[in-house]
C-alpha cells in the first residue's frame, strides 16, 4: 500500500490505531491534529500541477459539444436552427460516436483521439443562478447558489495544504508562489481567509523590472480599523511580490517555448507564459488564465455561415491554445506533471434567441486535459427533450470535479476536500480513474453480502477481512466513488452505512494485502 | 446620537482633506487650506453646488465629430473603424483630463459612479457618438432624479446597443436588458425572479436607437417601433406585488409602459436601500455593519424614496458626523483614478492646454488613460456589465490591488516624481517644501509634507526613518538645515538646487510607494 493511499484509509472513517514510521499514534480520523496534518501533507505535495482556464461569460457548451445522437431536435426550427452547427462539418472522437466537436476545435479533437481529452457532462449546480457575477461566484467559492463565502476553493486548498499560507510565504521551504495568476486582476478562486494565495502577473520579465524594493516597513501594529486592515494587506503583498519577482525571472529566464505559439490567440498567449515557467523549473501548483467574450447573447454566428463568427472564433482560441501548450509541455517533457479544466459560469440556454444568440442558461460541458485522464466521457449528452424549462439539466455537480482533481490529481486526503468544500461529500468522477463498468465479480464465494437489496445499512461477512488492512470502496455503475461509513462489528463483519445513496446498482470493492474482491450491491428506497 | 446627525465643528485640514479625496480625485496643500476651517455646510454645499458642462471633446484639429456621420470622412469601413476607435480614445483621455480639472466640484466623480452603475462599453458599442452621447446624459442627471435618470438611460442609444434592447422585439424579446435593470441598476438580486426578468424584457420591446454607425447623417436618436412591440399583458409576481402592466398599442406605448415598469420597481423599499448602499460603498466604505445599515444606510434610503433625488442624499452623508468618523478616514484603497490623478493633483500638476499645446494634451490624457487601463479602471470600458469588480460587492477594494497592480502603481509614482518631459509633466517638490512653515527643520519638514499627502499619521518611527535613512542618510540632521538654508540663499545656483530637489524628489519616491499612499 503507499503511503499516501494508507493515510487516506487512515483519516477515513475507520477507527483504526496507525502505526507509520515507528511513532504510534492513535488517529481518531482527526486530520486536525498537528501530528496528523504534517503527516498528511508529507505525503500531499506531489509534483503535479493543475492549469485552470477560465471562460468568462456563459461558453455556449451545445455549440461547442455536439450531440450527434440527437441532430434532429437540435437542428430544429423552434430549438436552434438559426445558430446550429451543420452535422457534416461537426468534428468526430474515436470511441464516442455520438459526441462531436465544433469545427473550429480541430487541436482538441486530436487530444481527445490521443485520449487526453475529457469531456464531463451537464456540469453545473442546483438552483442555477443567471446573473454572470453570481454565478461565477459561485464556482469560484465552490458554495450552494444560496450561500455566501469570501475564499475561493483553491485559496482553501492551498491554506489546507501548507502550514501558514499565504502569512509565511515565501520562505525557504517554498520561494516559488504556490499559485501564479496571468491576469492584472487576481480571482476570487485563490482568496484565503487572508490574503490572495495567486500572484497575478502579466508576465515574468516586466514584472520583475517594475517591482522595486521593499519599501521597509515599520513593525509596529497598525489600527484596528479598515485603514489599518488594507495598509497590512497592501504591505502582505508588497513583501511577496518583491520576494517572489525574482524567482519568476528565474524561471523566465532558464525556461523555454519548444514549440512556436500562433501570435493574435489570447489565451495561447497566457498559456505559452505557464509552458515557459514549468519548463523553467518554477515549482507552481496552480496557473491560472483566462478567456473572455462568451456571453454571446447575439451574433453568435455568421449570418451566412454558423460554422464561422465569434463564438467559432473563441472555440478555435480555445482548442489551439490548448493544444500548442501540451505540444511545448511534451517537448519539453513536462505533460505528464500538468492536468488542465476549463469552467465557466454557466452554460447557454439550449433554444437560442431571435438575434443568432443564446441567453444565460445552466448546465454545460466542462473539460479537463492532460495525460493523466483516464475516461473520455462522463455522463451523457444532454436530453434535448428533457429541458427545464429552456435549460439543459445538469448530470454532475462542479464540486465533484473539484473534488476529483484535488484528489486523484493534487493529491489532496478527502480530509483536506471535505474541509475546501465546507464538510459536504461529493462522490469523484472517473476522470483520473479507469471506468469500473458492470464486470463480474470475482471470487464471490470468499463474502456475502446482506441484505441485498438493501435500504440503510448492509453488512459485509467474510473470513478474509485484516482490520486495518481492508480497503472499501463503493462505486455506481459509472464508476464514480460514493464516500464510505463503515464500522467493524466484529473480525469478520463490517457494517456500511448506505441512508445517502439513492436507488441504484453499486459495487463494493474490498481490497487488502490479500485479496481484491468485488460484490454487487442493490439500493432500493 | 445618530450617526447621521449633523457634524457641527469646522472642518480641520485632516477631514477637509479626507472630504476631497472621496468627492473629488484627490487633493492638494491649496484645495485642503481653501476648506479647512469651515463648516461642513459651507463646504459641501460648494462641493455639490451646479456647474456647466464642459463643451463636447475635439480631434487634434481641434474640431468636434460627435456632430459627423460615423467614422467621417473616411470612405472604407476599415478606416472608418479607426477613425472611431480614435475618437473612443479621445473621448476617454478628455474625460479624465475634465476629472483633473475639476478640482473641487463632485460632478466628475458622480458621473464615473453612474458610469460605473450604468456601464456601456465603447468597445461593444464602436460609435464613438453613441458614447458621447451617454456622457452627456450620465452628466446631466448625475445630481438629478433617479426615475427620470433610469428612464432616459433605459432609452439612450448606447445602451440599447450595449444590453440588446434593440434586438427586444416582440415574440422574440431578448432579456439582456430586462435582467440588467432589475439586478444591477435598480432593485438588486433576490428582489424578482426570472418570470420578472421575462416580464421587464417584453415591456421594453419595440425600442431601437437611431444612427447606429451610420456613414451618411450624423443624427444619433431612438425609437420606439409599435410593431415591434408586445401588446400583451406584463403580470410580475409577488416581489412587486402581482402588478400588472397593460400591454398598450401605438407609438405612446413604449413610453407609458416604462414609465410604469420604472415605477413599479420604485415603489419598492429594496430599490432605495440597493442604490444608497451602493453610494455609501463609493463615498464612505465597503463594510456595512448592522449599525451603519440601520442609522445610516435606512435613513437615506427613506429620504431617497421620497422623491428619488439624488443630491439631497449625498448632501446629508457628507454632512453627517459619521462621514467624519476618524475610523473611517483613509478607510478605502485608492481606485486607480484616484491614484493616477490624485497623485498629480497633490502636486498642483494641470493638463496642458488643449488649444495652445494640443500635442502635449492628447499625449498627457492619453497616457493617464493607459495608467488607469493598466491598473484595470478604463472608463466606458468595464470587463462586465457588472461594472468594476471592487465595487460590485461588499468589501473588495483589496481587487484593486495585487502584485502586479502594486508593482504598476509604484512604477506610476516614480515616473511623475521623476518628471516626464514629453507629457510636460514636471512637478517642483521645491514648490511643496518652501510652503513648509520651517523646511530647514526636517522634522518639521516630515511631518508638514506627509500630513497633506496621507489619510492618516504615519508613526514616529517611519517619520525619524525617513529623516535618517532617506533625506539625509548617514548624516547628522542638522546637514539638512545647512543645505537648504544654503539652497535659499542662493536660489540662482543650480547645483545647490538640485542636490536639494534630489533628495526631496528621493523622500517622495519612498513615500509614494508605501502602502499608506494606496489609502484613500
Amino acid at each position: 500500500m503507499k503511503r499516501r493511499d494508507f493515510l487516506q484509509y487512515a483519516t477515513s472513517s475507520f477507527f483504526l490505531p496507525l502505526v507509520l514510521d515507528g511513532y504510534m499514534a492513535k488517529a481518531e480520523t482527526n486530520a486536525s491534529s498537528t501530528f496528523m496534518k504534517a503527516l498528511l501533507e508529507l505525503a500531499e505535495i506531489n509534483d503535479k500541477i493543475l492549469v485552470v482556464v477560465q471562460l468568462n461569460g456563459g461558453n455556449d457548451g451545445l455549440n461547442m459539444v455536439l450531440p450527434l445522437d440527437q441532430y434532429s431536435t437540435y437542428t430544429g426550427n423552434s430549438f436552434r436552427a438559426n445558430i446550429a452547427i451543420p452535422e457534416n462539418k461537426v468534428l468526430k472522437l474515436n470511441g464516442l460516436p455520438q459526441t462531436g466537436l465544433h469545427p473550429s476545435m480541430t487541436g482538441l479533437q486530436t487530444l481527445f483521439n490521443e485520449g487526453k481529452v475529457s469531456i464531463i457532462h451537464g456540469t453545473g449546480y442546483s438552483n442555477p443562478n443567471f446573473s454572470h457575477f453570481r454565478s461565477s461566484d459561485i464556482w469560484h467559492t465552490a458554495v450552494e447558489s444560496d450561500q455566501l463565502s469570501t475564499s475561493g476553493w483553491l485559496g482553501r486548498y492551498l491554506e489546507e495544504s501548507y502550514e501558514d499560507f499565504p502569512d509565511a510565504f515565501p520562505n525557504a521551504e517554498f520561494p516559488d508562489p504556490l499559485a501564479v495568476q496571468i491576469s492584472s486582476i487576481s480571482s476570487t478562486t485563490f482568496n484565503t481567509s487572508g490574503a490572495s494565495g495567486a500572484l497575478a502577473i502579466k508576465d515574468p520579465d516586466t514584472f520583475a523590472r517594475i517591482v522595486g524594493d521593499k519599501p521597509v516597513i515599520d513593525p509596529g501594529t497598525l489600527p484596528d480599523t479598515p485603514a489599518g486592515k488594507y495598509t497590512a494587506y497592501i504591505r502582505q503583498q508588497q513583501t511577496s511580490s518583491v520576494a517572489y519577482a525574482g524567482q519568476l525571472k528565474a524561471a523566465s529566464d532558464k525556461g523555454k517555448n519548444l514549440v512556436t505559439y500562433a501570435t493574435g490567440n489570447p489565451l495561447a498567449e497566457q498559456l505559452k507564459i505557464v509552458a515557459r515557467l514549468i519548463s523553467g523549473g518554477l515549482q507552481t501548483k496552480i496557473y491560472y488564465v483566462t478567456l473572455g467574450g462568451f456571453d454571446t447573447h447575439s451574433q453568435q454566428v455568421d449570418a451566412t455561415d454558423t460554422t464561422k463568427g465569434e463564438h467559432a472564433n473563441l472555440l478555435k482560441y480555445l482548442s489551439d491554445g490548448i493544444k500548442v501548450f501540451m505540444d511545448d509541455l511534451k517537448a519539453n517533457g513536462k505533460d505528464d506533471k500538468v492536468a488542465g479544466m476549463t469552467f465557466s459560469e454557466f452554460g447557454r440556454r439550449a433554444i437560442s434567441n431571435g438575434s443568432k444568440g443564446t441567453d444565460h442558461g445552466w448546465g454545460s460541458p466542462l473539460l479537463v486535459f492532460g495525460t493523466g485522464v483516464k475516461t473520455q466521457a462522463i455522463g451523457k449528452n444532454p436530453d434535448l427533450k428533457d429541458l427545464d424549462g429552456d435549460n439543459i439539466k445538469i448530470q454532475n455537480d462542479f464540486r465533484q470535479v473539484y473534488a476529483s482533481i484535488l484528489t486523484d490529481w493534487l493529491g489532496a486526503s478527502e480530509a483536506t476536500v471535505k474541509s475546501v468544500l465546507f464538510e459536504k461529500s461529493f462522490a469523484n468522477l472517473p476522470i483520473f480513474r479507469e471506468t469500473v463498468l458492470a464486470t463480474e465479480p470475482t471470487s464471490t464465494s470468499l463474502a456475502s453480502i446482506y441484505p441485498n437489496p438493501a435500504y440503510d445499512q448492509v453488512v459485509l461477512e467474510s473470513e478474509i477481512l485484516i482490520p486495518g488492512k481492508d480497503k472499501l470502496t463503493l462505486t455506481d455503475i459509472h464508476g464514480r466513488d460514493f464516500p464510505l461509513q463503515v464500522t467493524y462489528l466484529s473480525n469478520t463483519k463490517i457494517l456500511i452505512n448506505t441512508f445517502h445513496l439513492s436507488s441504484g446498482k453499486y459495487f463494493v470493492r474490498l481490497k487488502n494485502d490479500a485479496h481484491s474482491i468485488v460484490k454487487p450491491l442493490v439500493i432500493l428506497r | 446620537m445618530a450617526l447621521l446627525d449633523k457634524y457641527d465643528n469646522p472642518l480641520t485640514a485632516r477631514q477637509a482633506a479626507h472630504l476631497l479625496r472621496r468627492i473629488t480625485f484627490g487633493s492638494s496643500q491649496e484645495s485642503i487650506t481653501q476648506l479647512a476651517g469651515k463648516t461642513t455646510e459651507t463646504v459641501v454645499g460648494f462641493l455639490l453646488s451646479k456647474t456647466t458642462a464642459p463643451g463636447p471633446p475635439k480631434d487634434p484639429a481641434n474640431k468636434t465629430f460627435h456632430d459627423l456621420p460615423w467614422g467621417y470622412p473616411a470612405t472604407e469601413e476599415m478606416e472608418q473603424n479607426k477613425n472611431d476607435a480614435i475618437r473612443c480614445a479621445l473621448i476617454k483621455g478628455w474625460w479624465i483630463g475634465q476629472m483633473l480639472q475639476q478640482k473641487s466640484n463632485i460632478i466628475e466623480k458622480m458621473t464615473l459612479f453612474w458610469q460605473n452603475h450604468f456601464v456601456s462599453t465603447a468597445t461593444d458599442v464602436s460609435d464613438a457618438r453613441f458614447i458621447y452621447g451617454q456622457y452627456q446624459l450620465l452628466r446631466k442627471h448625475a445630481l438629478g432624479n433617479f426615475r427620470t435618470f433610469v428612464i432616459d438611460i433605459t432609452k439612450d442609444p448606447a445602451m440599447l446597443w450595449y444590453l440588446n434592447g434593440n434586438e427586444n422585439v416582440v415574440g422574440k424579446p431578448n432579456e439582456n436588458y430586462g435582467r440588467e435593470l432589475q439586478e444591477l441598476f435598480t432593485i438588486g438580486q433576490g428582489n424578482y425572479d426570472e418570470n420578472d426578468v421575462k416580464n421587464a424584457a417584453r415591456v421594453l420591446t419595440g425600442w431601437r436607437p437611431v444612427g447606429f454607425r451610420n456613414t451618411a447623417s450624423a443624427e444619433v436618436t431612438v425609437e420606439f417601433r409599435a410593431l415591434r412591440h408586445d401588446t400583451g399583458n406584463k403580470i410580475f409576481s409577488s416581489h412587486y406585488q402581482n402588478t400588472v402592466i397593460k400591454g398598450r398599442n401605438g407609438t405612446s406605448a413604449g413610453d407609458l409602459e416604462l414609465g410604469e415598469l420604472v415605477d413599479m420597481i420604485l415603489r419598492q423599499d429594496a430599490t432605495a436601500l440597493f442604490i444608497v448602499r451602493k453610494i455609501y460603498r463609493w463615498f464612505v466604505q465597503a463594510e456595512i455593519s448592522p449599525l451603519i445599515e440601520n442609522e445610516v444606510i435606512k435613513p437615506l434610503a427613506a429620504l431617497f424614496r421620497n422623491d428619488y433625488e439624488i443630491k439631497p442624499v449625498l448632501s446629508q452623508l457628507f454632512n453627517s458626523q459619521h462621514f467624519y468618523d476618524a475610523k473611517l478616514i483613509g478607510s478605502q484603497i485608492k481606485s486607480p483614478l484616484e491614484l493616477v490623478i490624485g497623485s498629480l493633483s497633490h502636486f498642483n500638476q494641470n493638463v496642458p492646454d488643449p488649444v495652445k499645446d494640443r500635442g502635449t494634451y492628447d499625449l498627457f490624457t492619453q497616457y493617464l488613460a493607459a495608467k488607469a487601463r493598466e491598473l484595470q479602471m478604463e472608463v466606458f470600458d468595464q470587463p462586465t456589465v457588472f461594472g468594476w469588480q471592487p465595487y460590485y460587492d461588499t468589501d473588495f477594494y483589496e481587487l484593486w490591488i495585487n502584485s502586479t497592480t502594486l508593482a504598476l502603481r509604484g512604477a506610476y509614482s516614480d515616473a511623475i516624481i521623476k518628471g516626464i518631459p514629453a507629457l510636460k509633466i514636471n512637478i517642483n517638490s521645491l514648490d511643496l517644501a518652501k510652503k513648509v512653515s520651517d523646511p530647514s527643520n526636517p522634522i518639521v519638514l516630515v511631518n508638514e509634507l506627509t500630513n497633506y499627502l496621507f489619510a492618516f499619521d504615519l508613526t514616529q518611527s517611519q517619520k525619524d526613518y525617513l529623516i535618517d535613512e532617506i533625506l539625509i542618510p548617514g548624516l547628522p540632521r542638522y546637514e539638512w538645515g545647512v543645505e537648504w538654508n544654503q539652497y535659499i540663499s542662493n536660489q540662482g545656483d543650480i547645483l545647490k538646487r538640485n542636490s536639494v530637489k534630489r533628495k526631496i524628489d528621493n523622500m517622495y519616491q519612498y513615500l509614494l510607494r508605501l502602502a499608506e499612499f494606496q489609502m484613500g
